[in-house]
């Protein structure tokens, strides 16, 4: 097995302006925020997010000019509200959406997944995604039945970035057995071309061939992994720690218009100088104790 | 039974929800955005399969999230992640890609869904306002509410009745009800099917058997005909003869505070 651990800042250098980045995690939980915050610190632009849905981090994304097309299942930030960065590049005409209902997404990905150039759903009939995107979206019949379909264009990212739990230096990283997969993040691990991995804690290999099983990205997948404690934050981590509704909120309230976003912006990203940093501004030792549930 | 004296108008919603589950029917529970979003696409699905399952329908099952039948019985104090995490349930598997493929061979009976616009024949807009490729106002995309229209049997759609939001046509179609009314929607490729029930804050539609033209099934308690009317910028079907929705009893009333929602955080707006 090869070592694959690398710094964030290393990890986020290879991602280039102008790429195609899958980021995983769902809404408000398990995203790769501080992944996120570091290619924004190194000012990397112009991206194609694919997601499925899409949440925080894309708006963080959005809100510092980096977004030129979204294509996911849903934008927003859930019990937060709405992803005013994304709403307002949307509406400005500065961000390019493309919407795939939940069924579709995971066709796409599947599809990347399996090495094919795309998969047949039947959930886009009649609708106006279909209508407005004959890029990626076409009418096919089966052979067989002669049913009617839509092919859906693989979802083929040049990046996929996710956050995990635990993973040890080669890159495979694991569950812990009590955890939230409302994600489809095993999914996007498969269909990567090129895998960025932050986890929580980086564990002796040791610990990772006792419970092999329990290993949903094997070290194979995986060309960078990055240990980032509460790398999530102010998402959630599923079984270590809950979302900051605090801090949550807070961004909510910023992102409403471009200047308080950048006085968050210039606070919290730009304003910090890696992760630790970042950790020491918008935390305190006792909110840490509060948010973990381990 | 006797009716309730007083009861507030979500727990008149969770009721008239509950009423359309059956025995055994499996429920998909999407995700709401804050505030009344979150109270119309959350909570009062939720409580009012808890409360089907207290009452009539002791085999319903829900999909929540990731958790497939959590114990209604055990709805958590808060709906933070590790309340959620941690959420007695039947089943979370490894990603949700599995609840997909169940949705994509047509294994739900109900699902519940909610919209800023919903036209005459049931189709639903949750994506954009205006241009889709230059909206007056970006929604929030698509979600599962297109699958739940393509493969659910019996959609719900629960939300206010409001002018702007009941509309003679959506301005982008997210979920496909009946299209253009008749056998549009068979014709496109779907299957039958299409929205069951919409239940509003003051009237509770179904869809005509034939024109598939969106018609008032009942008017809440205390509402007149023309205030249902006057909220909505397509004139409804109207069969001859509309009952008044049936209210709450005092009994049902008593298990959504007591025992489904004591600590508020199901009907929050």
């Amino acid at each position: 097995m090869q070592r694959k651990l690398m710094t964030m800042a290393e990890a986020a250098r290879l991602v280039r302006s102008g790429s195609t980045i899958a980021i995983g995690g769902s809404i408000i939980r398990r995203s790769p925020a501080a992944f996120v915050r570091e290619l924004i610190r190194q000012h990397v632009t112009d991206l194609r997010i694919l997601a499925f849905p899409a949440g925080f981090t894309m708006d963080m994304l959005a809100g510092a000019g980096a977004v030129k097309r979204v294509e996911a299942v849903y934008e927003g930030l859930f019990q937060f509200g709405m992803a005013y960065n994304f709403r307002r590049g949307v509406e400005s005409g500065k961000i390019e959406v493309r919407d795939f209902p939940e069924t579709s997404m995971i066709a796409r990905f599947r599809a990347a997944a399996q090495g094919v150039s795309f998969l047949p759903t039947d959930v886009l009939l009649g609708t106006g995604m279909a209508a407005h995107n004959p890029e990626q979206i076409r009418e096919i019949t089966c052979p067989f039945t002669g049913r009617k379909y839509h092919a859906v264009e693989a979802a083929v990212a040049d990046f996929t970035v996710l956050h995990g739990y635990i993973g040890d230096e080669f890159g495979n990283v694991q569950y812990p057995v009590q955890r939230d997969s409302d994600d489809i993040d095993p999914i996007m691990a498969k269909a990567a071309k090129r895998l960025i991995v932050t986890v929580e804690k980086i564990v002796p290999n040791e610990q990772i061939l006792r419970q092999p099983n329990l290993t949903y990205i094997p070290h194979l997948w995986v060309e960078a992994i990055v240990e980032a404690p509460f790398g999530a934050h102010p998402l959630s981590c599923d079984a270590y720690y809950d979302e900051d509704e605090e801090h949550m909120y807070y961004y909510q309230e910023c992102s409403k218009e471009p200047g308080r976003f950048k006085e968050y912006a210039d606070k919290f990203i730009y304003g910090t100088k890696d992760h630790w940093e970042y950790l020491q501004k918008a935390v305190t030792p006792q909110r840490l104790f509060q948010l973990s549930v381990r | 039974m006797p009716y309730a004296g007083d009861y507030t108008p979500n727990e008149l919603l969770v009721v008239a929800a509950a009423r359309e589950l059956r025995d055994g029917d499996l429920a998909f529970v999407g995700v709401g955005t804050a505030g009344r979003a979150f109270t119309l696409a959350v909570g009062i699905p939720i409580a009012s399969a808890r409360l089907a399952q207290m009452t009539h329908a002791p085999n319903i099952n829900i999909y929540w999230g990731n958790l497939l039948s959590p114990d209604l019985s055990r709805i958590p104090p808060k709906l933070t992640q590790h309340h959620v995490t941690t959420w007695p349930c039947a089943a979370q598997m490894a990603h949700t890609g599995d609840k997909c493929d169940m949705l994509a061979r047509r294994q739900f009976d109900v699902c519940f869904d909610s919209a800023p616009q919903i036209d005459r024949f049931g189709n639903l807009n949750i994506t954009a306002i205006g241009e889709y490729r230059r909206p007056k106002a970006r929604l929030i995309g698509c979600l599962a509410q297109t699958d739940h229209f393509a493969f659910v049997k019996r959609p719900i759609v629960l939300t206010d009745l409001r002018k702007r939001t009941f509309v003679e046509r959506v301005d982008f179609i997210t979920s496909v009800g009946y299209l253009d009314g008749g056998n549009s929607r068979e014709k496109a490729g779907l299957d039958p099917g299409g929205p069951w029930r919409v239940i509003t804050d003051k009237a509770v539609f179904g869809f005509h058997p034939e024109t598939k033209e969106m018609q008032v099934l009942s008017v809440h308690p205390g509402v007149k005909l023309e205030e249902v009317l006057a909220e909505m910028s397509f004139r409804p079907a109207l069969p001859k003869q509309i009952p008044e929705t049936e209210p709450p009893t005092a009994e049902q009333v008593r298990l959504i505070r007591e025992q489904i929602d004591p600590h508020h955080i199901l009907l929050v707006a």
